[in-house]
């Protein structure tokens, strides 16, 4: 069936450049290990270590994916029934972090 | 029959669903991370009822609630969402419409049970991605888009012949997608104040009255055609970026750089859909000037950030003040038309493959991997 019209790929804020390089703790961006199942092309993070750290996954409240150039990022928001974080894994080094905690 | 899907609170439902700790609460998305000097991008339900609506200065809305939570928008999340409910949409097989980031309109035909597959549409979004989304059907599109608003949060309002005259009695005109707070004035100046006002107005009247745009709202409002004539693959009208500054500037050298970066944008979209543009429209917003908005058809068609650039420069040259504060700036393209030409003299052709090596490596490493470094100005202010 045809569509046409928007096309989401349009995306305003992709050359605007950041207004402050410096550190932003909400910005964590460490290289984590994650404990995963691979099921019918998705992904299942059950836990990850952080910091010497065993973080137990009790629920993904969402899960989505973006693009950088021919990189493909699944992003994971992750509870352990204590605290939220952003997870990810990249499609391309098959590499996981954690991007932040979530307030 | 068309029917019209609107996710509710789109952006802020969607980071209620990231973060149940924000579920029923006020809570703004803002464009920007620094909460104070940004707009609000999208409220929740909960915020919107304390008078908090999109567009308002985030300022404002910590005034109106203090307690209000804030996040910062995530576009990829959004985008990644939008996407994958207009391919879940797909699967329905009717022709489908990609009105905008929250909003997709499907050709239902003559489906013999539109109220069910608008549940059935509605039970698929909320079990797959935990959010609501509101749907109107009816006639047209701009009836099906009027009854998506009338029901919300997650309601269903099927517009049918039995029911059309009740239901646009009891909505202001204003409810109408295209009428706004001015063209809104000028119906009641004619006694129209109800949808129903409008609809029962005939073709000439309208056109005597409000012209071109009053004949496309009796036909929009009566016709009973597919999609309004949507054609598909169309080429867009026009490719538009605009930004709001943190702060009104006076730089010569940041406002530069930032309709550099806006034209780089702008071009960008150009080259990736093979598109050229006559007409460049540069949108300028300060204290002094006010709204300024100028645009000037070139005979020379480009997609050069560049060129763009430079052509919105002669127009700012307008703007009177020498250096006017400026909060604001648009850049946009129109008149486009397919690129057709090919380069002749030795300079055009090394800016092609310049323009096509920046394309190569954007795409390869993520949109502004590289860029033009007057741009870097735009950090700075």
């Amino acid at each position: 069936m045809g569509h046409s019209g928007f096309n989401p790929k349009a995306r305003w804020d992709r050359h605007i450049p950041l207004e402050n390089d410096s550190y932003d703790p909400q910005n964590l961006n460490q290289r984590i290990e994650v404990l995963a199942w691979f099921k019918n092309a998705k992904i299942y993070p059950r836990m990850f270590s952080w910091k010497n750290k065993i973080y137990k996954i009790k629920k993904v409240t969402y899960n989505w994916q973006e693009r950088q150039g021919q990189e493909t990022i699944s992003c994971f928001s992750v509870t352990t029934g204590i605290d939220l974080y952003q997870i990810s894994f990249n499609n391309t080094s098959l590499s996981w972090q954690i991007d932040k905690i979530i307030e | 029959m068309i029917l019209h899907i609107d996710m509710d609170a789109f952006f802020a439902s969607i980071e209620q669903a990231v973060n149940p700790r924000l579920k029923g609460k006020p809570l703004i998305v803002g464009s920007r991370e620094n909460k104070l000097h940004t707009v609000v991008c999208a409220a929740s339900y909960e915020a919107k009822t304390l008078g908090i609506s999109s567009g308002m200065p985030t300022k404002e809305a910590f005034q109106l609630c203090p307690n209000l939570e804030f996040v910062p928008a995530q576009q990829a999340k959004y985008i990644w969402t939008s996407e994958q409910i207009f391919g879940m949409l797909k699967a329905y097989s009717f022709r489908l419409n990609y009105a905008s980031i929250d909003e997709f309109q499907l050709d239902i035909i003559d489906d013999p049970n539109p109220g069910m597959l608008a549940k059935n549409i509605q039970q698929r979004i909320h079990s797959e991605f935990n959010i609501t989304a509101s749907i109107g059907i009816a006639k047209n599109c701009i009836l099906s888009k009027l009854g998506s608003k009338l029901n919300k949060p997650n309601g269903i309002t099927i517009i049918t012949e039995a029911n059309l005259k009740s239901i646009l009695a009891k909505t202001p005109v204003e409810e109408l997608c295209g009428v706004g707070q001015k063209s809104g004035a000028e119906l009641h100046g004619l006694g129209i104040k109800t949808c129903l006002d409008l609809y029962q107005k005939n073709a000439r009247f309208l056109e005597q009255n409000l012209g071109k745009w009053g004949l496309n709202l009796y036909l929009s409002l009566h016709s009973s055609e597919r999609f309004d004539g949507l054609e598909e693959e169309q080429k867009p009208k026009s490719i538009g970026h605009s930004y709001t500054l943190t702060r009104a500037s006076e730089t010569p050298g940041f406002i530069q750089a930032w309709i550099r970066l806006l034209s780089e944008m702008v071009a960008s979209r150009l080259r990736q859909q093979n598109l050229v543009a006559n007409t460049v429209h540069l949108w300028l917003n300060g204290p002094q000037i006010g709204n300024f908005g100028a645009q000037k058809t070139y005979s020379q068609a480009t997609d050069d950030g560049y060129e763009i650039c430079h052509r919105c420069l002669r127009i700012m040259a307008r703007t009177g003040p020498k250096t006017p504060k400026i909060r604001a700036l648009g850049v946009t393209c129109g008149n486009l038309s397919f690129s057709q030409n090919l380069p002749l003299f030795r300079e055009q052709k090394r800016r092609e493959e310049l323009l096509k090596t920046v394309d190569k490596l954007n795409n390869r490493y993520g949109d502004g991997c590289i860029y033009p470094a007057i741009i870097n100005l735009a950090k700075k202010e």
